[in-house]
């Protein structure tokens, strides 16, 4: 069989050195450049098709590098709005959830949510039992699958809850750039707060596995 | 990614400092025929499944979860769902178009257009982001490849996430 395909991190490529590769400039999660944007990811894959008329390799080239993206905020680098506020994250799930709701009816049922499997009514529970872990209540859902260890089970519920804001500003901005919801989401919105603390909270923890999803989390 | 020169330090040494694999040198496969008359396969490491399928775990101790899940082409954007065990990157593109980093639609147009030749019934997906990636070489990547061979796959397309 024949490959080729698409790296973000160009250096990697170099080492690993696979047969044909476009490395390209976009951020994690955007291999082709940007949704919603057709014509642009067929411009990435007849990039990356073309490859394979080469008859030598390793081949590794550049997209030409005429999209520099912005860089994106990580949490860590901001200060969240929403204590100040008087905000909490089960109100705020409450509030969104028409929202969220509005974006899964538009997308034909195309959202994000459903990694723990949990119903997003639900969602609630979640929050109350993020904010028992945080203080280190003996606290767990009776929806955890028993093949799943607690840290995994938050990072699914975590997946899940970020999907859920993520999709429901959607909704409330269909014009909003990635950047500015990513930003949303960190700065003012309760669960971004509640993110953070709760990977703080993981991070202090002994267990490495613990530590690890912690990372995933929020950094 | 943007080019390591724009990330900040603590990214760029991340980035710099990941435990990839080396190689002295490549397998070359060339093309056997045309794009317009192979079968394409699309394998992601996007950390991607079905809906109710097993979510990827983050088995740090283990280096990475280097198992993979089967996506039957049928299955529709509204069917996939992406379980990637890191979280702190920005999944806004997914949320809006799976295509940004799995590129079912594009393909089934690149058919239409007879650009390509035909799909294969499955695609399939693995975890990227792994610190040790010896599962897939000597597990998951033989069987993935075989079942690939197996349906008669010409070619692979390759995405991350």
């Amino acid at each position: 069989m024949t490959t080729t395909g698409i790296v973000l991190i160009e250096e990697h490529a170099q080492r690993v050195k696979p047969p044909r590769m476009l490395a390209v400039p976009f951020f994690f999660g955007n291999a082709l450049g940007e949704a919603d944007n057709p014509e642009y990811q067929h411009q990435i894959l007849a990039q990356t098709f073309g490859l394979l008329d080469r008859t030598e390799g390793p081949v590794l080239e550049q997209l030409p590098d005429d999209m520099v993206p912005d860089i994106l905020m990580q949490g860590s680098e901001t200060s969240n709005e929403s204590q100040e506020k008087g905000l909490n994250a089960a109100d705020e799930l409450t509030s969104l959830r028409p929202y969220y709701e509005q974006w899964a009816d538009s997308h034909s049922g195309r959202t994000g949510v459903g990694a723990s499997s949990i119903p997003q009514r639900r969602f609630r529970g979640v929050v109350r039992f993020f904010e028992g872990y945080i203080e280190r209540e003996e606290t767990d859902m009776k929806e955890r699958p028993q093949d799943s260890t607690v840290p995994q089970f938050i990072r699914n519920c975590m997946n899940d809850l970020k999907a859920f804001y993520y999709e429901a500003r959607m909704a409330q901005r269909p014009d909003g750039a990635d950047r500015d919801i990513h930003d949303w989401f960190w700065s003012e919105t309760a669960m971004g707060s509640l993110t953070m603390n709760l990977a703080q909270r993981m991070r202090d923890d002994e267990d490495p596995e613990t530590q690890a999803v912690a990372y995933g989390i929020a950094r | 990614m943007p080019k390591l020169s724009v990330l900040s330090e603590i990214q760029r040494k991340s980035m710099l400092m990941w435990p990839c694999i080396e190689h002295d040198d490549t397998p070359w496969t060339p093309m056997a025929k045309p794009l317009s008359e192979s079968k394409v396969a699309l394998v992601t490491t996007a950390g991607l499944h079905v809906r109710g399928d097993k979510p990827f775990i983050a088995e740090h101790t283990k280096g990475g979860d280097t198992s993979y899940r089967t996506i039957p082409r049928s299955a529709g954007a509204a069917d996939i769902i992406q379980s990637h065990t890191s979280l702190g990157f920005d999944h806004t593109g997914i949320y809006r178009d799976v295509n940004v980093t799995f590129p079912i639609d594009r393909l089934q147009e690149l058919v239409d257009q007879k650009m390509i030749g035909s799909l294969s019934y499955n695609y399939y997906s693995f975890m990227g982001a792994l610190r040790d990636v010896t599962g897939i070489i000597e597990e998951s990547g033989p069987e993935v490849a075989r079942r690939l061979k197996d349906e008669g796959v010409d070619v692979v397309l390759l995405t991350p996430t």
